[in-house]
């Protein structure tokens, strides 16, 4: 069935008026997430507020069979919030709270619309924060966070979401709310928590989140590092690590990007910079004094331009300044902008730099490139001027074209930003059909209908379909009687 | 299509070599699993030819036990059946390691203690400490889930595995994951695959992220007068700003079995960071075990490997996740429940606990583990059997009570990938 008047009254019984958004207008808030090439409208969007109203939501879908896109912030970077084949949107928006802290096992549970952030301020007197810190975190949603597995500058240390989720529970598709995992680690059973971090929504709407709370160093020292290219700066990358040290962040700027920020609200950077390295180190007050005086000394001798090292809290502030206005900054050079995030192993990073301006040569598009060097996961910003069609078609295939390398190189498609419907197609460059077929049978379990963000994370390819057969080994002849 | 038994073998040998496959009835019977006796051993030297032994064990719907070092082989129930066992030791080749990237990728039976020694020229470590250490296989500690007392600043193989290639039940071989420490493309398989017991694939390669070695590590013992004592002490070790890489509780039986003395219970630290954290770490150390009335002492050249060695000697092994505010309440329940013979060590911080006892009365023991976990059950906390004899795992699950809407889709799952039940058929949770 349709969503007809009917169906949105059934709606309106379970959330009230209040929790519902049916005209065109405001439905159009909801056509799409930060990539904004996809559009896609909900028919009707819902904002539940308890774990019940979720449940009759998704039962009254499955019974009409109309397809569910969950969405917190709207701040993904791939297209997974948004309506393709429209049907309802369940915003979790208004699931915001702190259902409990739990200092004495250092975790905290909550709902999904929880603003990432906050929770970090919530705690922060008492000693503690979340780790992953997608740059998004003034806005994004947990909840978010979780569906997208997000990254952010200090998962070099710290890892990524999936580290940091205890447990979960989800309303599947059959409208059962599910408990997986939770404060006391790895259950027997497979680790269900694992494959629904990072699942986009496929796995239902996510109810509340049980997550690690990570003490506040003891010390912090942030360093920054200009040098005359990129190459250099890589090699001085290289250096810290080879030195044995996992500074907690570590962050690239290339020329491009230097040249937009100074343009614009200016960081201090010299303009023949070639490279802006952030160094963050953080730990015990002894360790981080030891490993910055390292590290400025490898970066001095990889021909560090100059290297600066903040005295205090407004000064480690003004070093981040130039990375966080990165994006901002870019909007100054290009009306738009094509935004992936391939990873490559952190040694191929100069490989890589050359490869992208020989792409960005025979495109004929600029590549602005601020990226976590210490991960190897790039953030190119594709320039394009959308009011040209062919440059936005020149700027696709510059965009596919160093996906390719960085898989040729070992990499892989999406570090942090995840799947949506923008790298959908790409996943055959990372997985085989067999790999491929795989990912298939397993969201097939876990929603056999197909009702959750449907055309997301997994492709429309032969491998993902029914009557699809992996090749299977030849067994060998003649031993048959 | 049949096969006769004869006809088997020359199919395995086929895949395999003859020399790689195992009929004799003598060796058979000292790979007796749970009093089942495989009717052939095969050791794969690659990728390939395990894939063409699981897929000539799917056709003719023979039960598969994969195995690497054995040290894990009474984890679980007993299996439902068994005609092959896998034997993955000749799978031990390094594929890949990449140093500057701190990640390495290994062939699936490849030990601990190989890869340590590859990377130690690097100064670099797999973070990785299970007991039984250096001798299992790294395929072993992923399919187990097995940890040590690393994990409390490492984490464990969950937050190691990249990247996993494994065979699916009807021989297909798949691919998971990614070779570089950061991917979010598609589902992460890697999850699915630890802890797992091979029961949806046998696992293959893995691609594990490396970490620097620490250039000075210290390690102490602070003991105690009481069990609460303890309690108290890892609580404020835990609550302080020290970045400790090790924090284990270690019961008054533990003790003894390490012939430590008269304590009633102490607790096992190491610090690992360059020299002066380390000195002014232990200074605050000092302090906080002073405030809490206990004594510290640094721990003995090797403490870290004869501790290991207690766990591995044991012939019952209770694995126990509590939470770390109730560790030393529930060593306590354990030392009521299974006397004074047992000792029970584990980590403090994750609170994940080992309960070892070298003698097993099985109906006592059976009754023990259910009021255990009864105790447990209201905050989350589970108890497994993960050594044993098959009679104790037989009157009691050796896993424990899962919640059935989990465990419902555990089974679509294996239902779904194993439909035959050829892979380790009975042993895993639910008796999948």
């Amino acid at each position: 069935m349709p969503v007809n008047s009917r169906f949105v009254d059934e709606l309106r019984a379970i959330v009230g008026s209040d929790a519902l958004v049916l005209s065109p207008e405001g439905r159009l808030a909801y056509e799409c997430d930060m990539h904004t090439l996809y559009k896609g409208q909900p028919d009707v969007v819902v904002l539940p507020s308890r774990v019940d109203e979720v449940q009759r939501i998704v039962r009254l879908c499955r019974r009409e069979r109309v397809p569910i896109v969950p969405r917190g912030s709207g701040t993904g970077l791939a297209g997974g919030a948004m309506a393709p084949t429209g049907g309802v949107m369940v915003a979790m928006n208004r699931m915001n709270r702190v259902l409990e802290i739990d200092i004495p096992n250092r975790c905290a549970v909550v709902e999904p619309g929880l603003i990432n952030l906050w929770l970090t301020r919530e705690v922060a007197a008492r000693g503690y924060f979340f780790a992953p810190d997608p740059s998004s975190q003034m806005v994004s949603s947990i909840g978010g966070n979780v569906s997208t597995n997000a990254g952010g500058p200090h998962c070099l240390k710290y890892g990524i979401t999936t580290n940091h989720v205890l447990g979960l529970t989800i309303v599947g598709s059959s409208g059962e709310p599910l408990t997986l995992g939770g404060k006391v680690w790895d259950r027997p059973g497979y680790d269900l928590t694992g494959v629904a971090v990072g699942s986009e929504g496929t796995f239902g709407l996510v109810t509340s989140i049980t997550v690690r709370l990570t003490h506040t160093p003891e010390g912090v020292k942030t360093i920054l590092a200009l040098f005359a290219t990129i190459d250099a700066a890589s090699e001085a990358v290289s250096a810290i690590i080879a030195a044995g040290i996992v500074p907690a962040a570590l962050e690239m700027l290339d020329d491009v990007v230097i040249r937009a920020i100074e343009a614009g609200v200016g960081a201090g950077y010299p303009g023949d910079a070639g490279a802006v390295l952030l160094i963050e180190l953080d730990g015990p007050r002894a360790e981080v004094e030891m490993e910055a005086e390292r590290a400025v000394a490898l970066s001095r001798a990889r021909g560090a331009l100059s290297v600066r090292v903040a005295r205090d809290e407004a000064e480690r502030a003004l070093l981040w300044k130039g990375r966080k206005e990165a994006a901002g900054a870019i909007g100054r050079i290009a009306p738009s902008f094509l935004l992936q995030d391939a990873v490559v192993p952190r040694s191929k990073l100069p490989q890589i730099m050359r490869e992208m301006q020989a792409i960005s040569a025979r495109h004929r598009v600029l590549f602005a490139n601020v990226f976590h060097a210490g991960d190897g996961n790039l953030h190119p910003l594709i320039c394009y001027d959308d009011r040209d069609p062919d440059e936005l078609h020149r700027a696709k295939a510059a965009n596919e074209e160093l996906l390719r390398a960085c898989i040729d190189m070992g990499g892989s498609v999406t570090g942090e930003h995840g799947v949506g419907v923008d790298k959908a197609q790409h996943l055959g460059l990372q997985y085989a059909d067999a790999d491929l077929n795989f990912m298939y049978r397993l969201r097939r379990v876990i929603d056999p209908e197909g009702l959750m963000n449907p055309g997301k994370l997994l492709p429309s390819h032969p491998a993902c379909g029914e009557g699809f057969r992996a090749r299977r080994p030849v067994l060998p002849e003649g031993a048959w009687v | 299509m049949a096969v006769s038994v004869r006809s088997l073998e020359k199919a395995f040998a086929s895949l395999v070599g003859r020399e790689r496959v195992v009929d004799d009835p003598v060796k058979l019977g000292g790979a007796t699993i749970d009093g089942c006796v495989p009717r052939f051993i095969v050791r794969p030297a690659a990728v390939d030819e395990l894939s063409g032994i699981v897929a000539l064990a799917c056709e003719e719907r023979l039960a598969v036990i994969p195995r690497g070092s054995g040290s894990a082989l009474e984890l679980g129930a007993p299996p439902s059946r068994l005609d092959v066992v896998i034997d993955l030791r000749d799978l031990d080749r390094v594929l890949e390691y990449n140093p500057d990237d701190l990640t390495a990728s290994v062939e699936a039976g490849v030990t601990l203690g190989a890869l340590a020694k590859l990377l130690s020229d690097r100064r670099q470590f797999a973070a990785l400490d299970p007991p039984g250490g250096t001798s299992r296989s790294l395929g072993g500690i992923t399919a187990t889930n097995a940890v040590g007392p690393l994990a409390c600043r490492y984490g464990a193989m969950r937050d190691r595995l990249l990247g996993v290639r494994f065979v699916q039940a009807d021989g297909v071989v798949t691919w998971g994951g990614a070779k570089v420490v950061k991917s979010v493309t598609g589902y992460d398989i890697p999850k699915l695959m630890v802890g797992a017991l091979g029961t949806l694939g046998v696992l293959a390669e893995l691609t594990l992220r490396l970490h620097p070695m620490p250039e000075h590590e210290a390690s102490w013992l602070a003991s105690c007068d009481t069990l609460d004592a303890a309690g108290t002490l890892v609580a404020a070790i835990l609550e302080s700003t020290l970045q400790p890489n090790r924090v284990e509780i270690v019961s008054r039986g533990a003790l003894e079995a390490l012939r430590l003395g008269a304590a009633v219970a102490a607790v096992a630290v190491s610090i690992a960071s360059v020299e002066p954290a380390v000195a002014a770490q232990e200074e605050s150390l000092r302090s906080l075990v002073r405030a809490n009335g206990g004594t510290l002492n640094p721990a003995s050249p090797g403490w870290w490997d004869r501790y290991g060695d207690v766990v591995m000697s044991s012939r019952v092994t209770i694995r126990i996740g509590t939470l770390p505010s109730e560790v030393a309440r529930t060593v306590g329940a354990v030392e009521r429940l299974l006397g004074p013979a047992v000792a029970v060590v584990g980590s403090a911080a994750t609170g994940t606990l080992h309960a070892l006892l070298s003698e097993c009365q099985v109906q006592a023991m059976a009754s023990a583990v259910g009021e255990l976990r009864a105790m447990l059950a209201p905050f989350g906390g589970h108890a497994t059997i993960t050594r044993g004899p098959r009679a104790l795992r037989e009157a009691i699950d050796p896993w424990g009570p899962t919640d059935p809407g989990a465990l419902a889709l555990m089974r679509g799952l294996k239902d779904e990938f194993d439909p035959h039940r050829v892979l380790n058929p009975g042993r895993f949770v639910g008796g999948l």
